[in-house]
């Protein structure tokens, strides 16, 4: 095969070639960890694709080889009535683009193998929505690469395709023209990633996490990036596809809660972080889902820890043995350092955390829930205030102007109301999810419990957590893994005088 | 329709939020003089009130917001443009995540694989930041410009998205995300209108 490489142990390709997520994946296999069967068509695939305007020769029997081992892996057959074969097809390039590419579900599920699947099954409700998610996200891979100067080379009318194959190579079409869209080639702009290296794609076995009540996705930390204390750390969905958190259909549950619910699939995801942490050396991030309690892996990145929770994982796996002294110095830049800096919440037991959201605009605030920006705009005459809104629309600037933090239960880090927060220096919170603002009984909900408007909440725009209370802040001056590893720096650079943190860092560098 | 020569004070308030009367006059494309009086006249049929406080200014009431989509929603009906907004509307959507993109990349940027806040002493990377931004603009452009062909009152903002970029082009960079007369203001304000004469919630 020149083309496609499967995902088994003995695939050897560099990550350039495979992109990060395929060469995560095959990591994953060789450690014996539960990857869904599939293979990776090669970034060089894409980049002659973007050159010639068509796929190129040979990769098309290859494709229906490739296919053929899902198949033979599977015991399944892709596109047909008895127990089809249904597949993912999703971009991967060697640097990752978050949410920049294409990504198609389900796809497979023909007319056919819908009714064949309904019928394996015995759940034709979870089948139709299962189709009804191939079919959008098959129509929106088309609509993101329409305006694409590619748009004229792609092939056509597959949309309406009802032969899985013909499916598969539009997919794999729509996934290399996404790598020119627009966005994405602002996002490189603004990355430093190289426009020629393209995007590999991914096809794999499906896996559903909406299958049944036990199955479900989610995403695990095999510790906590806010802290970087050595405890799991996530969210999971049960019962869903993880594609619902985004569409904010449905709400994510903290990750401790599988443990009560499944057992055997905690347990399983609790040796997998070991046994990754192991691999890698590092703290790592992991995406899963789980079917019928069975656990799958679907995504692993290494590192990605910044500020004071980076610094803590660097000397704590220094402890461990798993790295020595140096890595540990060599993992943390100065940025680690300033960014330890930040003002954060003040932690502690007991703190009582209404919701988490994500961190939108780092700093702590602290002040009385306001639901609308007219009662914002009123309150904050007397003293301060955090706006609680689902979304913020520009009917709510006032009400941003007036508060001292704002927090949105829907949007993401890049939502209208994260730039807006950052645009006015405001501590914000988005995402989170847990929350409904209720205006008319002037309260917000989490769960069972009502939270008032006027009751005193404290946010923190660095980890996205909202706790009841004033809490104050707390900036880093004592921190014992710091001065631990300042310690090691100063062992290193021979200099042990007075001066600030970022020099003892820099002397120590100089010497790794 | 209770006479729809204040219709621009009304729709422009309904988009802006909250406003003092140069910011209406600036969305609505009047002179201020001209917008002072649609919204006297808007205030006493108490569609608009002001409150005099330091976040007050001009804000349109619930009866005012009514109001205001009825117009709307009877411009739409009467020039038969549904559809081309609707349209204009969805290439606008794939620009908008984009446009966030680019906002957040301002005020934030990845050093050493930490994300931290854009000092702006990186003069290179802002220039950047800035040559995307242009680059959008020309694809936004095309979408202003099917929106105006569809109803007229679009039209505003084009001149007003221009006009912020060229302020941040002459070195007033915060006018690109940061001021309430920047780029990414207006194009909240563009997101708001199309929702609102849409008639389409928020997501």
């Amino acid at each position: 095969m020149n083309w496609i490489h499967p995902l088994t142990p003995e695939t050897d390709e560099s990550p350039a070639l495979l992109g990060g997520k395929g060469h995560g994946l095959v990591a994953l296999r060789r450690l014996g960890l539960p990857v869904p069967p599939g293979f990776v068509i090669g970034t060089h695939a894409c980049r002659a694709y973007l050159r010639d305007g068509r796929l190129p020769e040979g990769l098309d029997a290859e494709l229906v080889i490739a296919v053929q081992g899902l198949e033979a892996a599977t015991g399944r057959r892709f596109g047909a009535a008895q127990r089809p074969l249904v597949v993912s097809v999703r971009s991967g390039a060697a640097v990752s683009m978050p949410g920049m590419m294409s990504t198609v579900l389900n796809l497979g599920l023909t007319t056919e193998a819908t009714g064949g699947l309904a019928a394996e099954t015995g759940n034709p409700a979870f089948v139709q929505e299962a189709r009804q998610r191939f079919l959008t996200s098959f129509a929106a891979a088309f609509r993101e690469t329409t305006d694409d100067a590619q748009a004229a080379t792609r092939p056509s009318g597959m949309a309406a395709s009802d032969d899985a194959m013909d499916q598969l190579r539009a997919a794999v079409c729509a996934v290399f023209a996404s790598w020119h869209t627009p966005r994405a080639t602002t996002y490189r702009e603004l990355h430093d990633i190289p426009h020629e290296s393209g995007t590999a794609v991914i096809v794999q076995a499906m896996v559903f996490g909406n299958r049944d009540e036990h199955s479900g996705t989610g995403v695990a930390f095999s510790r906590d990036p806010n802290t970087g204390e050595k405890t799991p750390f996530g969210d999971v969905l049960f019962g869903r596809q993880g594609e619902d958190v985004v569409s904010g259909r449905s709400t994510t549950r903290p990750l401790s809660e599988l443990a009560g619910r499944e057992p055997a699939v905690w347990g399983d995801l609790l040796a997998a972080l070991h046994r990754i942490e192991q691999h890698y050396r590092d703290a790592c991030h992991v995406e899963f889902t789980f079917e019928a309690g069975c656990l799958w892996l679907l995504q692993v990145r290494p590192g990605g820890f910044t500020g004071r929770a980076a610094i803590r994982v660097a000397v704590d796996l220094a402890d461990e043995q798993l790295i020595d002294r140096r890595t540990a110095l060599r993992r943390i830049s100065p940025q680690h350092l300033r960014n330890a800096h930040t003002p954060r919440m003040r932690a502690g037991d007991g703190l009582d955390v209404l919701a988490r959201g994500r961190g939108a605009c780092p700093g702590v605030a602290a002040g009385r829930i306001a639901v609308t920006a007219d009662r914002a705009a009123r309150m904050a005459a007397d003293g301060p205030v955090i706006l609680v809104r689902p979304y913020t629309s520009p009917l709510d600037m006032h009400g941003l102007a007036a508060a001292t933090g704002i927090v949105t239960s829907r949007g993401g880090p890049t939502s209208h109301a994260a730039v807006v927060a950052r645009a006015m220096g405001k501590p914000g919170v988005v995402d989170a999810t847990a929350l409904t603002v209720d205006v008319a009984a002037e309260c917000v909900r989490a769960g069972e419990r009502v939270v008032a408007e006027g009751t005193v909440v404290t946010i923190d725009g660095t980890s996205g957590e909202i706790v009841i209370g004033n809490l104050g802040t707390a900036t880093v001056t004592v921190d014992s893994h710091l001065n631990r590893l300042l310690d090691w720096a100063d062992e290193i650079s021979g200099n042990r005088s007075q001066r600030p943190d970022q020099e003892r860092l820099i002397a120590a560098h100089a010497r790794l | 329709m209770t006479g729809s020569d204040e219709s621009l004070a009304l729709h422009a308030l309904r988009c802006i939020g909250f406003a003092e009367l140069s910011r209406v006059a600036d969305a609505a494309g009047l002179p201020e003089a001209e917008a002072e009086s649609q919204l006297i006249d808007l205030a006493v049929a108490g569609l608009v009130t002001r409150t005099p406080s330091e976040f007050g200014g001009w804000g349109l009431t619930e009866a005012g917001r009514v109001e205001d989509a009825r117009r709307i929603t009877g411009e739409l009906d009467a020039t038969g443009a549904r559809d081309a907004v609707a349209a204009a509307y969805e290439k606008f959507m794939v620009l908008n995540p984009e446009l966030l993109d680019l906002c957040s990349a301002w005020h934030l940027r990845t050093v050493d694989g930490v994300v931290a806040s854009n000092d702006h002493s990186d003069r290179a990377y802002d220039a950047r930041v800035l040559e995307r931004f242009v680059d959008l603009d020309q694809r936004a452009e095309a979408v202003c410009a099917d929106l105006a062909a569809a109803l007229p009152r679009f039209r505003r903002y084009r001149t007003r998205l221009a006009a912020a970029l060229d302020r941040a082009q002459s070195g007033a960079l915060e006018e690109l995300v940061d001021s309430t007369t920047s780029y990414h203001i207006v194009w909240f304000q563009l997101h708001e209108d199309l929702l609102a004469t849409l008639g389409i919630p928020r997501q």
